[in-house]
């Protein structure tokens, strides 16, 4: 029978976890479960809900660092962290709705463990990067913190980036420290109509390279556009390629303005004001646009490609001539989030050979959870690369009692 | 239980011989040169230096190690600072200056791949037409393959960052002798557990870095520079929080103590004001650097700043950095002869001005000379011991000063080492800072390396 393992303190998730390390019974690690179906159903037998862990520890607005326990809701961070006009750098996504759990569930800890980076992430870095330290369990049933406060620490393994990413496979945060920044006092997005995928990806690297220090940069095809929480981007009539600027009033002033004449030759250009664009970035930070066909209408499958930027409209050409579907671009074309007709095995081997010589990943983000048993949910490592995967596993976790199988079959 | 690593044999060298020809050597004076770094730490010469010039070349050399179990030690360009290159136990240095080759840049997606052994200064000078660069500067002209090992950083780590954020992927050989590589050049790497950045600090323990592929940045627009001269370290140190809490993005911030700038303006006979002084740089646009400039002028002012000035054009922004740029040179002036030995601490920034100050007071009481360089923005300063590498007893008042300075640091929340690694020199005030950690760090070093020989006695014991 599942039993549900609530640990109040640090302490008894450390007795937790090497209780089930000595008697060899695996665990599904969660904070609020938001997350739940990203990544392969493991065949856990006991679930470590850590949602007691909750509250923030430390919190100094003038060093822009703060701490909090492993679920400590985001909402609750946003919040003290908004009293002060700061705000966390790596956007972390509200998944929730997109994967049908509901919005505003996700912990802090959940955000960092599964690497959730926004569309900040081409300026400001990834969630791995804006972690300062952590404590932790591992699945060997040791405490045991790395990094602290400080935002230079080179003190042996960086162990907080293999944390990032890794799904709870290898140890149980117990809390993270990360560093916060300052909310800029202005953010203002600059649109280009009507430019096909292709050329959005040039007007974006032309303003990526150029000085005007832009923030984001998405492209919505006209037919994703057109369901824009924004009511003139869903108005538009057409595909419309984003730019945010943030920062000051007048340097983001000049700089909007600046954009537009640099982007000139790629269409019409139109500008978002802070509140339209908070908005406009939010529903591109939680792939809102795909949650409609969700999984009451059809459940169209969601995949997420990682790609050098300027290969990522011929990936996407690739894959749409063969399936039914949509794209939408982040990142400066490096990110394409995919929602595609429902197929058993996620068309995963027509999505993956579209993936280029400069490489890339994808991985099937919303799918049913027998399809993400059966088909690989993160991409298939390289023989020497699964093997060295199989080693931090077990460095960590030898008795595979964290998360088996979440991440790889037998992982 | 420690293994006795396996000595270099002529069997061995026969088989480096069938894959490099002539470039090795056993001289004493090359594994002599190879076996130090810059720093105070007791040379260690390994037996043979090899001369690599590709990642397969390497992959051999580790497979001839690694079924023989000597050690293997990579060396970049031996600009490290806690004895990272030293052969410890003897083995094969393999030195990857040779593998100095720019393989690919990528201008429309910002960036470029190296070979190990390329340098900052050389990839810069190769960038110079394609309005990019390559940020990390740690002073040194270290490889980048060196550089990666170590996690390196330095002064412009405010605006972007350290080796950390701007590695997108490498190619590594593994101890037995395989060839991975890490990620590719797409920006993220949610595929699978996060391997790149963990050979990035490795310090050459777990594989040698052969190929690295680096995230660049545009050149900015405008780059404006400024320097303040502050009653006391704690006003400084307030004027940096309040600037980068205020969201301005400060490329370099570095503060130079009154003693430092005392030692500049006796080196390069200049007349700064005697007293603890700001540095700052900013990127941007010609209007954002001119605003940045300002901004932190009227911050500065309401703290007692004195002498604020400030330059675009780069004559006068050099004349303005001087004393910074010199700073090291002007140090080791104060004393001919010595040797510079330089720590490395790293304190949450609201506890800055109470470490430096408490530092400063310590160094008053000790014979030591010394001078304070730090990173503020970071939180990471600079003692610059100016050492008699041949007095014993000036060496141990070092070695006390310096771990007074690491516990000062660790009691306030800080670390012991902000860039320099931990190398050999720092692996007790690891096990001090991590504890059970370093039990962790030591299983991923068997789960990678389990007969030890990459770079064995440096980070953990095994």
């Amino acid at each position: 029978m599942t039993e549900t393992l609530t640990p109040e303190t640090a302490e008894q998730v450390l007795e937790t976890v090497q209780w089930a390390a000595a008697e060899e019974t695996p665990l599904e690690v969660m904070g609020a479960g938001s997350k739940r179906a990203y990544g392969r159903p493991s065949p856990a037998a006991h679930r470590l809900d850590l949602k007691a862990l909750s509250g923030i520890e430390l919190y100094e607005p003038m060093e822009l660092v703060m701490s909090a326990k492993a679920a400590t809701p985001l909402a609750d961070i946003d919040a003290a962290l908004a009293e002060n006009r700061q705000r966390l750098g790596f956007e972390p996504a509200d998944l929730g709705p997109l994967l049908g759990t509901g919005a505003g569930a996700g912990t802090i800890c959940g955000a960092v463990i599964c690497n959730l980076s926004g569309p900040g992430r081409i300026k400001a870095g990834a969630a791995r990067d804006h972690i300062l330290g952590f404590h932790a369990v591992s699945g060997r049933g040791g405490r045991f913190k790395s990094g602290g406060r400080v935002v230079k620490n080179v003190t042996g393994f960086d162990l907080s980036k293999l944390m990032a990413g890794s799904f709870g496979t290898l140890a149980v945060m117990t809390d993270v420290t990360v560093k916060v920044m300052p909310e800029p006092e202005e953010t203002r997005t600059v649109l280009v109509l009507g430019a096909g995928d292709a050329q959005a990806v040039k007007a974006m690297s032309e303003a990526l390279n150029s000085a005007f220090e832009i923030s984001a940069a998405a492209h919505l095809p006209a037919g994703v556009a057109a369901v824009s929480a924004v009511a003139s981007v869903a108005a538009a009539g057409a595909a419309v390629t984003a730019l945010r600027v943030e920062g000051p009033e007048p340097s983001v002033v000049y700089r909007a303005e600046a954009l537009k004449a640099l982007l000139e030759a790629y269409g019409n250009r139109e500008e978002l004001d802070t509140a339209e664009s908070l908005a406009f970035w939010r529903q591109v930070r939680d792939v809102g646009f795909f949650v409609a066909d969700g999984p009451e209408a059809g459940q169209a499958q969601v995949w997420r490609l990682s790609v050098p930027p300027a290969e990522g409209a011929g990936v996407a050409a690739r894959i749409l001539d063969a399936a039914d579907g949509r794209v939408f671009y982040d990142w400066g074309g490096g990110l394409l989030w995919l929602a595609l007709a429902p197929r058993p095995d996620g068309g995963h081997e027509a999505v993956r050979g579209a993936i280029g010589d400069g490489g890339g990943h994808a991985t099937l983000v919303r799918a049913d959870a027998d399809v993400r048993a059966a088909v690989p949910v993160f991409q298939p490592q390289p023989e020497p690369l699964a093997r060295l995967t199989a080693r931090v596993k077990e460095a960590f976790d030898p008795k595979g009692v964290l998360n088996p199988g979440r991440m790889y079959e037998g992982v | 239980m420690a293994v006795e690593a396996a000595r270099v044999n002529d069997d061995l060298i026969e088989a480096l011989r069938e894959i490099v020809g002539p470039r090795l050597s056993t001289s004493a004076a090359v594994c002599e040169q190879h076996g130090r770094d810059e720093s105070y730490h007791t040379p260690h010469p390994p037996d043979v230096v090899v001369f690599a010039e590709s990642t397969d070349e390497v992959a051999g050399i580790v497979k001839a190690c690694a079924r023989r179990q000597v050690p293997v030690i990579p060396f970049g360009a031996g600009t490290s600072l806690e004895g990272h290159v030293a052969a410890l136990h003897g083995g094969v240095c393999i030195d990857l200056g040779a593998m100095d080759q720019v393989v690919a840049v990528n201008p429309e997606d910002m960036d470029a791949t190296v070979q190990a052994g390329v340098t900052r200064a050389q990839l810069n000078t190769y960038l110079r037409d394609t309005g990019l660069f390559f940020p990390i500067d740690p002073g040194a002209e270290a490889s980048i393959g060196g550089m990666t090992a170590t996690r390196a950083s330095g002064t412009n780590a405010v605006r972007y960052g350290t080796m950390r954020e701007n590695v997108l992927a490498l190619i590594v050989v593994l101890a037995d002798g395989r060839v991975i590589r890490t990620s590719r050049r797409a920006r993220k790497s949610s595929a699978g557990y996060d391997l790149t950045r963990l050979f990035v600090g490795s310090e050459g323990t777990l594989g040698v870095i052969t190929e690295i592929t680096l995230r660049l940045y545009g050149i900015p627009e405008a780059i404006s520079a400024a320097v303040c001269a502050f009653p006391t370290v704690a006003d400084a140190v307030n004027t940096v929080i309040l600037t980068i809490q205020s969201g301005v993005p400060v490329a370099r911030i570095e503060l130079l103590d009154k003693r430092q700038m005392e030692a500049v303006n006796t080196y390069s006979d200049l007349e700064y004001a005697a007293a603890p002084t700001l540095f700052f740089e900013f990127h941007g646009t010609e209007r954002a650097v001119a605003e940045q400039a300002e901004t932190v002028q009227a911050i500065a002012a309401d703290l007692g700043g004195e002498n604020f000035a400030w330059a675009t054009r780069p004559e006068d922004r050099d004349k303005l950095w001087k004393a910074r740029h010199d700073a090291l040179y002007a140090s080791l002036a104060l004393r001919p002869g010595c040797r510079g030995w330089v720590t490395d601490v790293c304190v949450p920034i609201s506890r800055l001005a109470e470490c430096i100050t408490e530092t400063t007071a310590d160094l008053e009481k000790s014979p030591l000379i010394a001078t304070i360089v730090g990173h503020v923005g970071d939180g990471n300063f600079h003692v610059v011991l100016l050492v008699d590498p041949d007095q014993a007893e000036e060496i141990a008042e070092a070695e006390r000063f310096n771990e007074r300075l690491v516990m000062r640091a660790l009691a306030m929340d800080g670390t012991c080492t902000g860039e320099h690694g931990i190398g050999h020199g720092k692996m007790d005030f690891l096990i001090a800072e991590h504890g059970e950690a370093v039990g962790v760090m030591r299983a991923i070093k068997q789960a990678l390396d389990p007969d030890n020989i990459m770079n064995p006695g440096k980070i953990v014991r095994v």
